[in-house]
C-alpha cells in the first residue's frame, strides 16, 4: 500500500515537560490505524500535531511524499486530513445540513450577497444521511442537538467522506455510547476504509480497536513502543500487556 | 429558522408543533395578548396617534437591539450601546456646531469614531480573551466620560438640523391621513422606522441565509468546532461589535435630531434594556441561536409595555416590575422550550 502520511522523529516540548520523544508514525492508503496508550502516552498530543493544532518542536511531517508544515487546523484539512474530536466537531444549534457544509458553504448569486445554497447543501446532506445509513426520516435540517451521540459521529464522519480528507483521525469516537450506536460508528469507519480513506483510531476500549483496525501503534511515555500489532495475530491481552509495560516483566 | 421549520410535505400537526417550538411563538403570543389588553382597557391604545409616538422611540432601540441579536448569537454582548449612543450625536453636532464640518462630513465622522469605538471593543474581546462583559463595561465608561468632557456636560442644540437634507433622509416625517403640524387624527411616520425596517430585514437576510450568519451561530455555538472547519472567529466577533457600535451610534443620531438635543447623557441604561429585547425574543444569552423576528417582537414588547401600562393607568414608576416579571416569565418559557428541543420531543 502507498504510503500516505509519514511522521518521522517528532519531539515536542510542553516547556520542561518531555510529551513526544523521537516518535515515527506511518500511515498507509486505505489502512485504519489504531493509536492506544494509557492515559498521559502521548496519544492526543501526537493527534494534535498532526492536525495541525499544537505545534511540533522538531521531527518531519510528509503527506503523500511531500514535506509539509502544518501550522494550524486549517493547514490540515487543506492537506486532506480531518480530525474528528468527540465534542468539538460539531455546533449543536445548527443543522445537519449547515455543520457538514460550515466554512465551505457553497453560495449562489452575486458573491456581493454571500448567499448560501441552501437547496444544495440540504439536496448533498440527505443522500449523505442515506449513504452513512442514518436517514431513518431525519431530514437535513435538524438541528444536530437532536440527535444521538452516534449520529452526531456518523455527521462528522460523512462531512470528513464527502470532502474527500485523505485521512481521517477519531478521537474517541465511541465514549458514552451505546452499544448499538458504537456498531454504527464502527460500520462508520469501515465504510470511509472501503471507500478508500485511511483512518487513525484512538479509543480506550480495545475492544472496540480490534473489531476495527487494520493494525495497532502502541504509546508509552511519550515513545511508540510498538507500530505493527495485529488484530489477527495478537491478542487482547498481549495488547494490554504492551500498553502497560507488562511484556517488559514478563 | 426558515430551514430548521418542518418542510412543507409535512403533515399539519407536525407543521403545528415545529410553530409552537420556535422561539418566536412565545413572544408573539405575548405581543397579541397585551394588545389586546391594552386596547380592552384603552381603545385609544390603538389609535393611530398612539402608535405613531410608540414607534417614533420603539425603532431607535430597535435599530439597536437588531445588532445586539447578531453579537449575542456569537457569543458576546456589549454593554457600552447606551454611551455610543450618546457619543456619537454629540460629537457629531460638535463638529457641525463648531464649523469644522458639514453635517454629512459630521455624520460620517461619528460613524468612523462609532466603528472605531467597536473594534477596539473586538479586538480586546479576541486578542486578549477579556470577557466582553468586562471590556464593554469599561468602553461604556470611556465613551460616556468622552461625551462629557467634550461638551463639559451640556446638551449640544441640533435644530440647525431641519433645513439639512440628512436630517431629511433619516428622520423626515411623514403624515398619513392627518390634518395641520401636529399630523392630528392621522399616522405621523418617521423616516426612522424605513430605515429600521430596512435594518431588520438585512440583519434577518444575514443570520439566516448568508455564510457569514452561519459564522456566527456557529461562532456562539461551538466556537472549537467552528476554527477547526477555518471559521474566522476572532474576526466574526470584531466585525459584530463594530456593527453593533455603528447601530447604536446611528440610532443616537436618529434621535438625536427627532428630540432636537444631543445630550452627552441621553442612552444611559439602554444596554440593559435592549440586551432584554433580544433575549425575550428568544436569542440564546449563551451563544449559537439568534432571531431578529424574536427581536423585532421583542423591541414592540417592551416599548408597548411601557407605553400601554401608562396608559391604562398604571403609574410609569411601576414600569421595571412588569418588565422583570416579563423576562423572567419568558426566560423561564424559552428554557422549557430548550430542555423539550434538547430532548427531542
Amino acid at each position: 500500500m502507498d504510503i500516505l502520511v509519514e511522521m518521522t522523529g517528532i519531539q515536542k516540548f510542553y516547556g520542561r515537560v518531555h510529551a513526544l520523544r523521537d516518535v515515527n508514525l506511518t500511515v498507509r492508503r486505505g489502512e485504519i490505524v489504531g493509536l492506544l496508550g494509557d492515559n498521559g502516552a502521548g496519544k492526543s498530543t501526537l493527534i494534535k500535531v498532526l492536525s495541525g493544532a499544537v505545534p511540533y518542536t522538531s521531527g518531519s511531517i510528509r503527506i503523500k511524499g511531500e514535506e509539509v508544515v502544518l501550522r494550524s487546523t486549517q493547514d490540515a484539512i487543506a492537506h486532506g486530513i480531518e480530525t474528528i474530536y468527540q465534542d468539538s466537531a460539531l455546533v449543536p444549534q445548527l443543522s445537519i445540513a449547515r455543520n457538514l457544509f460550515l466554512g465551505r458553504e457553497p453560495r449562489r448569486g452575486p458573491g456581493l450577497l454571500d448567499r448560501m445554497d441552501l437547496d444544495a447543501m440540504n439536496e448533498v446532506a440527505a443522500a449523505l444521511l442515506r449513504r452513512v445509513g442514518i436517514s431513518k426520516a431525519i431530514p437535513p435540517t435538524t438541528p444536530i442537538s437532536s440527535l444521538s451521540g452516534g449520529e452526531r459521529q456518523a455527521v462528522a464522519i460523512a462531512r470528513a467522506m464527502h470532502f474527500d480528507s485523505d485521512l481521517i483521525i477519531l478521537d474517541e469516537p465511541t465514549n458514552n455510547l451505546g452499544v448499538a450506536e458504537t456498531q454504527g460508528v464502527l460500520r462508520f469507519v469501515r465504510e470511509a476504509r472501503d471507500t478508500g480513506h485511511s483512518c487513525i483510531f484512538i479509543a480506550h476500549n480495545i475492544h472496540h480497536v480490534f473489531q476495527v483496525v487494520d493494525r495497532m501503534v502502541v504509546m508509552r511515555r511519550g515513545t511508540v513502543v510498538a507500530d505493527d500489532l495485529s488484530p489477527r495475530s495478537s491478542t487482547i491481552a498481549e495488547v494490554e500487556d504492551v500498553i502497560t509495560g507488562e511484556h517488559l516483566a514478563a | 429558522m426558515s430551514d430548521h421549520a418542518a418542510p412543507m410535505g409535512a403533515p399539519r400537526a407536525s407543521r403545528l408543533r415545529a410553530l409552537v417550538a420556535a422561539p418566536e411563538f412565545a413572544p408573539l403570543v405575548l405581543l397579541v395578548g397585551m394588545i389586546v389588553v391594552f386596547t380592552a382597557i384603552n381603545p385609544t391604545f390603538m389609535s393611530l396617534g398612539n402608535i405613531g409616538n410608540a414607534l417614533a422611540f420603539t425603532v431607535e432601540l430597535g435599530l439597536i437591539a437588531l445588532a445586539m441579536t447578531l453579537l449575542m448569537t456569537a457569543g458576546e454582548f456589549d454593554l457600552s450601546v447606551g454611551s455610543v449612543f450618546g457619543f456619537a450625536p454629540v460629537l457629531m453636532w460638535t463638529l457641525f456646531n463648531a464649523s469644522w464640518a458639514p453635517l454629512p462630513l459630521a455624520f460620517l465622522a461619528a460613524m468612523l469614531a462609532a466603528l472605531l469605538i467597536g473594534w477596539a471593543s473586538g479586538l480586546f474581546v479576541t486578542r486578549l480573551g477579556i470577557p466582553s462583559f468586562l471590556v464593554t463595561l469599561g468602553m461604556l465608561l470611556v465613551v460616556r466620560g468622552s461625551a462629557l468632557w467634550l461638551t463639559d456636560g451640556f446638551p449640544q442644540r441640533t435644530w440647525d438640523a431641519g433645513d439639512q437634507w440628512l436630517a431629511s433622509v433619516l428622520v423626515g416625517q411623514v403624515c398619513l391621513g392627518g390634518e395641520g403640524v401636529g399630523c392630528t387624527g392621522g399616522l405621523r411616520l418617521y423616516m426612522s422606522l424605513l430605515w429600521f425596517v430596512l435594518a431588520a430585514v438585512l440583519c434577518h437576510y444575514l443570520l439566516t441565509r448568508s455564510r457569514f450568519g452561519n459564522w456566527v451561530q456557529a461562532t456562539g455555538g461551538n466556537p472549537n468546532a467552528a476554527r477547526n472547519r477555518g471559521v474566522p472567529t476572532g474576526s466574526v466577533k470584531v466585525a459584530l461589535f463594530m456593527i453593533s457600535a455603528a447601530m447604536a451610534a446611528f440610532a443616537g443620531v436618529i434621535s438625536s435630531i427627532r428630540v432636537s438635543a444631543a445630550n452627552p447623557n441621553s442612552g444611559a441604561g439602554y444596554e440593559l434594556e435592549v440586551i432584554a429585547m433580544v433575549v425575550i425574543g428568544g436569542t440564546l444569552l449563551t451563544g449559537g441561536r439568534g432571531t431578529i423576528i424574536g427581536t423585532v417582537i421583542g423591541v414592540l414588547i417592551l416599548r408597548l409595555m411601557r407605553n400601554g401600562i401608562v396608559m391604562i393607568g398604571v403609574p410609569g414608576l411601576a414600569y421595571n416590575i412588569f418588565i422583570g416579571a416579563i423576562i423572567l416569565g419568558m426566560m423561564a418559557l424559552h428554557a422549557a422550550l430548550e430542555r423539550r428541543h434538547n430532548a427531542g420531543t
